[in-house]
């Protein structure tokens, strides 16, 4: 299973939890699952968060991108530049 | 300028110097901008603008206005659709042209279309709008006093399940570790409040469009952007269209740096030119532009750091307020993620955004670095100061390598945070004696660039030569950058390569040039573009000698032969491929698309020498050498370029620039003889150091080089101003009469 590393105000969605062990094959199936498990945390995962992969910056929106079943995820706040 | 030792032996075009492909015309004033273009029968448009920070429209009343002398059409806020604010849309359309709510002094209400310039500036005066004027805030500290009035009625707090109005745009909390055994293990401890002023982009090419709708309906649109995709995506977002019914041309930049992502022209003169059934051309004045676009937000940053006595940074906790202006949005979120650059064991920042009546803020470079770097870099200089270190080594000591985390956890790629640090530390200008009275500082930046889509199509034309054409802006050189990698791949010289940034409909999409991504991302789409087209020229060649494809190497440019039965066969040059490509296939062609991920986020490292004049508090730097990791220095007089742009916009920052408003919302320096930025005679030359630490995610090790040159410039310069008279300055602008403050307090 991957490690879902959640930011701290993802965990008032969570009961507090901001690393989680989540199945999953790509970026969006371990969203749906997070989804299913913590109400109102879907949207926010969705819409509202930069991704990285065992610490390489996924493309916003990329939800196919393949998870390893020992990544490392890390949802972030949403980057972009100038 | 230090020269770089490029071109290397590994690369043949690759970190070479060629004069760029679209100089000439831009030196000969032939490049075409967008206020640079006139179309038979073309309107002139021109923005009704709020003279409240905040106020509810009662009416707006054109009558007279549309009765005036060449007056052909007005629009309103009600001639646009109603967005929901919950649609991510909303506040661009909001910002674009008011409907029930004015949000900051300057806000458009209304525009008017007439024959010339003067009559559309009579008829916009005009206008009868009724008001009423609602109390504003114009701070950080007014947004979130007790009481105070709410600023934007639609706002509701970001990733939350608030409901309810709120002056909070968003919040974000980042922790790990434990910050009070931190400072428990801490043998010095340091805190400040830091406040910034909001700053413009000042890129000098005002906002311009030309809105041209044909009788079947479809709008054709010149516009200066940073991204000619963006343009069309949010127009038609904007006014509810598919997006077929609109083709965006990208004219030349004047400029950008982030304040040419969004938009404020191009919805409302697709309306009056649908209206007028006529083109319609808007260019902003340079007031207007420092009213109503974006500028950089205002900030005040509290942070504590501790330190052992050995020079090792064991923890940090602050609270980082940033201002988006009128609108919502993620500016202090990503303030308080740039916090990056050295391993801080133990964290916990809270990030809040405010919405205030001032202007809804906008990217520029590295957007929210430069204010929490100002704070960083001031503090560690002081550990530095307080443990009699090094400043650079203190760094070196802490400073994040692969694997370290970031203030939100990721662990970071492989990065060139130390062979920046110690570029600066080996350099001359680091080794130099610090003249008498003068003040030495340094201080570092990061930023993490992306990547995101693009699209490259490459084009063999039957000479041999050949057509790169991309959907990337070039705002920085990025013309050039992509022809050097396009030359390299084929083994072509790369003036034989004319490379073209092409419109909406004749390239695949792609994202705005925004977050140093172009070199990188879009580099990458003609990287694959090319190789596509090596491996049709082998096919090719196969066809031309009669062997098998497998028996065809492409090297240096050229098929060559392998093996029997042509074993000692002349290679094949592009020139005879594509020379002969009609009789084995038809054109040699390739395109390529992607969404590219790996993007090598840069450091970087300054060092300035200033002095200070004690009676009047100016700031004079008298030497200053930047260093950044670029991965690999495709063109590198455009990476200096950038380092160099980067540098003068952050000194811009640290010494001078702000916004001044009046107690009623009003900007009082909104041109560029009060809002000062710097001009040449107020700088020396930049001194470059470019450190390559190649990109492992890029073929050629590219990392984005336009943002990050801005953030340490504001902790270099207050670390130098407190080496030269041993003053700390907290506050920005450190203008004259606030080093002059801090100096009589001192």
């Amino acid at each position: 299973m991957a490690t879902v590393h959640l930011q701290a105000n993802h965990a008032a969605y969570t009961d507090g939890a901001r690393k989680l062990e989540v199945h999953g094959a790509t970026v969006g199936a371990v969203v749906d699952e997070l989804a299913a498990r913590f109400a109102g945390l879907g949207p926010l995962l969705r819409e509202g968060s930069s991704v990285a992969i065992d610490g390489e910056l996924q493309p916003k929106g990329t939800i196919y991108a393949a998870v390893a079943p020992d990544a490392e995820i890390h949802f972030l706040a949403p980057i972009s530049g100038g | 300028m230090t020269a770089t030792e490029k071109p290397s032996a590994k690369y043949k075009y690759i970190g070479t110097r060629p004069v760029r492909h679209d100089g000439l015309d831009k030196v000969i004033g032939k490049a075409r901008f967008a206020a640079d273009l006139d179309l038979t029968g073309q309107l002139r448009g021109v923005m009704v603008r709020s003279p409240h920070a905040h106020a509810k429209i009662l009416s707006i009343d054109t009558s007279t206005a549309e009765a005036m002398p060449g007056v052909k059409a007005v629009v309103t806020g009600a001639d646009f659709p109603v967005i929901d604010p919950t649609d991510s849309t909303h506040d661009e359309a909001i910002n674009n042209i008011a409907r029930d709510e004015v949000l900051y002094n300057g806000h458009t209400v209304a525009a008017v279309a007439a024959t010339t310039i003067a009559e559309a500036r009579a008829a916009a005066a005009a206008v009868k709008v009724e008001y009423e004027v609602l109390p504003a805030v114009l701070s950080i500290d007014e947004s979130l006093a007790d009481g105070a009035p709410i600023a934007n009625s639609t706002n509701r707090t970001l990733f939350t399940r608030d409901t309810e109005p709120s002056n909070i745009a968003s919040v974000g909390p980042f922790q790990r570790g434990d910050v009070e055994a931190g400072f428990a293990a801490a043998d010095v401890v340091v805190e400040r409040t830091f406040t910034t002023k909001a700053v413009h982009q000042g890129y000098i090419e005002p906002h311009a469009c030309v809105a041209d709708v044909g009788q079947d309906g479809k709008a054709t649109i010149w516009a200066s952007s940073q991204g000619h995709f963006a343009v069309r995506s949010k127009t038609a977002a904007i006014l509810g269209w598919g997006t077929d019914k609109i083709k965006v041309t990208p004219a030349e930049i004047g400029g950008g740096f982030g304040g040419k992502t969004t938009i404020y022209l191009e919805p409302i003169a697709v309306l009056l030119s649908q209206k007028a059934a006529r083109p319609v051309k808007i260019v902003m004045t340079r007031e207007e532009v420092l009213r109503a676009t974006g500028p950089a937000p205002a900030s005040k940053i509290h942070i504590k750091m501790g330190a052992t006595n050995e020079g090792e940074l064991t923890t940090i906790q602050g609270t980082l307020h940033y201002s988006n202006g009128s609108a919502k949005g993620y500016a202090a979120l990503t303030g308080a993620m740039s916090i990056a650059s050295y391993r801080f064991p133990n964290l916990d920042l809270m990030a809040i955004g405010t919405v205030d009546n001032t202007p809804k803020s906008a990217a520029y470079r590295a957007p929210s670095a430069p204010q929490a770097a100002f704070a960083i870099e001031t503090l560690i200089d002081e550990i530095a100061n307080e443990l009699d270190m090094d400043p650079i080594d203190l760094r070196l000591k802490n400073a994040v390598v692969e694997g370290d985390p970031t203030a939100m956890g990721a662990p970071h790629p492989k990065i060139g945070f130390v062979e920046t640090l110690q570029a600066i530390k080996d350099s001359e200008h680091y080794n130099s004696p610090v003249p008498d009275g003068v003040g030495r500082g340094f201080g570092t930046g990061f930023w993490f660039n992306i990547g995101e889509q693009s699209s490259a199509t490459v084009n063999l034309n039957e000479d041999g030569t050949a057509t790169v054409i991309t959907g990337s802006p070039d705002i920085g050189g990025s013309r050039a950058s992509m022809a050097l990698m396009a030359a390299e791949e084929l083994g072509l010289d790369v003036h034989s390569i004319t490379p073209i940034v092409a419109d909406t409909e004749s390239v695949g999409f792609t994202d705005i040039t925004e977050g140093s991504r172009a070199t990188f991302a879009t580099g990458m789409a003609v990287v694959n573009a090319c190789r596509e087209l090596i491996e049709q020229m082998t096919q090719r060649a196969a066809v031309m000698r009669g062997v098998d494809v497998d028996q065809v190497a492409w090297i240096d440019g050229a098929a060559i032969i392998e093996g029997p039965p042509s074993e000692g066969a002349e290679p094949l040059t592009i020139k005879e491929i594509t020379g002969a490509a009609k009789m084995t296939g038809g054109p040699l062609t390739a395109t390529a698309s992607l969404n590219a991920a790996g993007a090598g986020p840069s450091f970087a490292a300054h060092l300035a020498d200033v002095k200070v004049d004690e009676e009047t508090g100016e700031v004079t730097i008298l030497r200053y050498t930047a260093a950044q990791d670029a991965g690999t220095a495709i063109h590198p007089s455009y990476v200096e370029g950038q380092m160099q742009g980067g540098s003068a916009q952050g000194i811009g920052w640290a010494l001078n620039e702000e916004y001044i408003y009046s107690g009623d919302g009003v900007m009082q320096n909104a041109g560029f003889l009060d809002y000062r930025m710097p001009v040449a005679s107020d700088l020396p030359m930049i001194e470059t150091i470019i450190v390559e630490v190649p990109n492992p995610s890029h073929p050629y090790g590219v990392r984005g080089v336009g943002e990050t040159g801005i953030v340490p410039p504001i902790g270099t310069l207050a670390n130098a101003i407190a080496a030269a008279t041993g003053v700390r300055m907290s506050e920005l602008p450190m203008s004259p009469p606030n080093v002059l403050k801090a100096l009589n307090e001192k």
